[in-house]
């Protein structure tokens, strides 16, 4: 837990309990480290505060309406409440809004679809007013045949995340709030598939959106990927030298969804490309080359160990070198490769090997 | 036009000028702002008169209009092969049912407009000669910003576009703010059912609301003042154009854009208005920051009705005291629109604090048996007949649970089911909810299909939960609309419940 020390730190009471808070801070962001859980739906802290879902609403001591915890800067000697008998009336019948407007299981509760809904997850600790369908006329885009990202607009809460990390975090701007009123929808320029887009397919809107109307197509249903154990490893990507961080989800031996350890835990701060989201069928993949090979005299390639490969490298090379000269010999690296890693291919072309020719294929 | 290098802030009119919102629409104009495609379909699918482009007839559907029988010209219109598209109302509930052809001019089908006599002792004189030599702005530069703020208290001018609030704290807030670079912004997006006061003043007196703002603009030191004025006014835009050129040598160093809306009834919500003018979907910003600290452009933005801002050249004329004294309980004189069941309606300047009695003796007595009346626009719900007496003033009708609002008073004689009534208030706010927060995107479609199936069904069960939703509606939603987008539902309930007894559906 983070001490607050330095200058433009002031107290406010939360709850009752006198607790310190820097300026500029939200409500929400005192509460979460002072261990008060503040429901939330359209917050995203790589995002502005948008206030829009209204779940995460709180007294303000002089304020006739309740506010945005997510939005609500604190000032010096506020007093705040965060669970009240009005607070719980609101969220009973704010949920049952959202449930109205909702598709529901056969238990009355928001579906769960490949990803976790946290929707269904608050209704289930409230005592959430029942209220009849208002089946709004919210438009999806079933024709978008783009591989991997699905849009569900029953399940979809309308809190923006997608659209606004899409701006934000991706300045892609692709997706988009259409219509107005009950219509309104996730949408794309003349309602395209993404691939007609300016979508680069991170896939970023699947990860923030809170209620699995966003999910990737290629992912099972989340029921059937917690009927079975599934094991997750925290890994790099190696798809470039940026280092995000991945956690692959295995399944009976096969990889079934990659996504970003969460928000402020890596460097990748939750955020992943395409490549890193989504291609990773070579890893159970035929052709996938999982060991050294070396061709024999036959012209075949045969499995062998590191040891002699590089051996064989090495006297390649060297033997290139020695009749025809160090300026013969070129080196490239790959784009997959750390700075470290280019840094020592440069070192063995230069020192290792006497030439400067050294190239990457990311350089131009 | 500039069209290449034009900015975020254009891409509306640019879609308005490709005729609508399409790809190839969209396209072009992402290709001249460079402002995402995305972006500008988002946005142009907000507004209803560019989202679905094509040629159509818009009916009405506003609470006068609908009593007087928009659902039979619409039928009328659809028989002769038209295209009818329903839409929010057209601010001329005093000739209803009104309808805009499909080349967006005016077709009204009911009485003709009454307006108050001349009168020189009036604030406004909607009938009066326009002062062509703007004599209030010379004083307003000899007198001095502090002056005319003082002058604003004095007069107790309370904001005319609904909430009643004291004119003279925004100027003075904005006058406080640290930036220079500040706007005035006048609100002519005048569409609150039952209202078309503003109308009146676009259309007879544009130099009293150049010359209220150039007085702003001066006091503020802004250089840019902007007039957001919807898109259904054709005739009130060329008025007003006409006003500016008019005033150009009196104008100065200060430069009056218009800007019109594009059919969104919610853009009459300041800060919706503030999202719009920069070109994006009309969605309410969260309060505070108010307007006054961060508007247009994020900067300190003076933003007025057009009536209150009308004001102010009388206010300076003649002086603060005399126009708060032209009020009965409150402050100045007040223009009641006043349509429905009276003999002429019409827009009527009357002190502040007249009551219902007295403005229908205006409006040429009561036609029919009056049952009910709503004072202030769609918001301000329905009142018995009990509060005949009531001043029509912001802080009685506060304390009788409805609001003066826009001061759009609709009278409704016994020939009209509550119940129906209510149901169409109710379609217009499900219809004009932007669809950014739950409790009013989802709260205004509930309450809307609950009543149609009590309607329907005629069991009251279908009502049991409204109570509910609408208390969430007013604690959750961001803005004004879902705040008070149940209070016809509540109000009606409260006074006509025989309306909402167990009877017989249509069904």
């Amino acid at each position: 837990m983070n001490e607050i020390i330095g200058t433009g730190t002031f107290e406010i009471e939360l709850n009752g309990k006198t607790v310190k808070a820097r300026m500029g801070e939200t409500v929400v962001e005192v509460a979460s480290r002072e261990g008060i859980d503040i429901p939330t739906l359209c917050h995203d802290p790589r995002l502005d505060p948008a206030g829009a879902c209204r779940v995460c609403l709180v007294e303000v001591e002089g304020q006739r309406r309740m506010q945005p915890g997510c939005a609500w800067r604190v000032n010096e000697g506020m007093k705040i409440t965060t669970e009240s008998s009005r607070i719980q009336r609101h969220r009973e019948v704010l949920y049952g809004l959202y449930q109205a407007d909702h598709q529901l299981d056969d238990a009355g509760l928001p579906v769960v679809s490949a990803n976790e809904n946290q929707l269904r997850s608050l209704c289930e600790k409230t005592d959430v007013v029942s209220l009849e369908p208002v089946e709004a006329p919210r438009r999806g885009r079933d024709h978008d045949v783009n591989p991997y990202i699905q849009f569900n607009p029953d399940l979809c809460i309308l809190c923006a995340r997608c659209t606004r990390y899409c701006d934000e975090v991706e300045a892609v701007s692709a997706i988009t709030l259409a219509w107005r009123g009950g219509e309104t929808t996730i949408s794309t320029a003349g309602e395209r598939g993404l691939l007609d887009t300016s979508c680069e397919l991170c896939g970023g809107c699947i990860d923030t959106c809170p209620t699995g109307a966003l999910i990737e197509k290629k992912a099972p249903p989340l029921v059937q990927l917690q009927a079975k154990p599934v094991k997750t490893t925290r890994s790099t990507c190696n798809f470039c030298g940026v280092g995000c961080q991945l956690d692959l989800h295995e399944q009976g031996g096969k990889v079934v969804k990659i996504t970003s350890p969460p928000v402020g835990e890596t460097l990748n701060d939750g955020n992943l490309c395409v490549k890193g989201r989504f291609a990773y069928d070579f890893i159970n993949h035929e052709d996938r080359i999982t060991e050294p090979l070396v061709r024999g005299e036959d012209g075949e390639l045969h499995p062998t160990t590191w040891e002699h490969a590089l051996q064989v490298a090495t006297q390649g090379l060297a033997k290139v070198r020695e009749e025809h000269g160090a300026d013969a010999l070129g080196f490239i690296s790959s784009s997959r490769c750390t700075g470290e890693e280019n840094y020592l291919m440069q070192k063995l072309s230069r020192a290792a090997f006497g030439t400067n020719n050294i190239h990457q294929c990311a350089a131009t | 036009m500039k069209r290449h290098g034009a900015n975020r802030e254009q891409i509306i009119e640019l879609l308005e000028h490709e005729g609508g919102v399409t790809e190839q629409s969209v396209r072009k104009v992402s290709a001249e702002t460079g402002v995402p495609e995305a972006d500008i379909w988002g946005a142009g699918m907000f507004y209803s008169l560019i989202n679905q482009p094509g040629k159509r007839v818009r009916v009405c559907d506003g609470l006068t209009c609908q009593m007087m029988g928009a659902d039979q010209l619409v039928e009328e219109l659809k028989e002769a092969g038209k295209e009818v598209e329903r839409v929010i109302c057209l601010g001329q509930c005093d000739r209803a049912p009104a309808s805009l052809d499909e080349t967006m001019n005016l077709v009204t089908y009911g009485k003709t407009t009454h307006i108050s006599p001349q009168d020189p002792e009036l604030p406004m004189n909607l009938g009066g000669a326009e002062d062509m030599a703007w004599s209030a702005l010379t004083k307003a530069r000899e007198m001095g910003p502090e002056a005319v703020i003082e002058e604003l208290k004095l007069a107790g001018l309370q904001g005319r576009g609904g909430a009643g609030f004291p004119a003279h704290f925004k100027w003075n807030s904005v006058r406080q703010q640290v930036d220079q670079e500040r706007y005035v912004v006048c609100n002519a997006d005048e569409s609150e059912p039952g209202t078309f006061k503003d109308r009146e003043v676009l259309l007879r007196r544009p130099h009293l609301i150049l010359e209220g703002l150039a007085i702003a603009a001066h006091v503020i030191q802004a250089k840019d003042i902007f007039i957001y004025i919807r898109g259904e006014f054709t005739n009130e835009i060329a008025s007003l154009k006409k006003a500016v050129a008019e005033a150009e040598a009196m104008l100065g160093d200060v430069t009056v854009h218009i800007a019109k809306g594009h059919g969104a009834y919610i853009c009459g919500e300041e800060t919706a208005l503030l999202e719009s003018l920069e070109g994006k979907r009309g969605m309410p910003r969260l309060k505070p920051p108010y307007p006054t600290e961060q508007g247009f452009r994020n900067k300190p933005t003076l933003m007025h009705n057009v009536e209150t801002i009308a004001c102010v050249p009388a206010i300076l004329r003649r002086s603060g005291a005399w126009f708060k004294e032209q009020g009965r309980t409150e402050a100045g004189s007040k223009l009641y629109c006043i349509s429905g069941h009276v003999n002429n309606p019409g827009v009527y300047e009357a002190p502040l604090g007249i009551t219902l009695d007295e403005l229908v003796e205006l409006a040429g007595g009561y036609d029919g048996n009056p049952n009910s009346f709503s004072p202030g626009g769609a918001s301000s719900g329905f009142l018995p007949m009990k509060y005949r007496d009531l001043p029509l003033d912001y802080k009685s009708l506060a304390d009788a649970g409805s609001m003066l609002g826009s001061a759009g008073v609709v009278v409704l004689n016994d020939t009209i089911d509550m119940a129906q009534a209510v149901s169409w208030q109710l379609e217009f706010f499900e219809r004009e909810s932007c669809g950014q927060c739950a409790p009013c995107r989802i709260g205004t479609q509930y309450l809307r299909r609950q009543v149609h199936k009590y309607l329907e069904t005629g069991t009251v069960d279908s009502l049991k939960m409204t109570g509910d939703v609408s208390w969430e509606m007013e604690e959750g939603s961001i803005c004004g609309l879902g705040m008070v987008a149940f209070k016809p539902l509540q109000t009606a309930q409260e006074h006509f419940p025989e309306a909402f007894q167990k009877r017989n559906g249509k069904h």
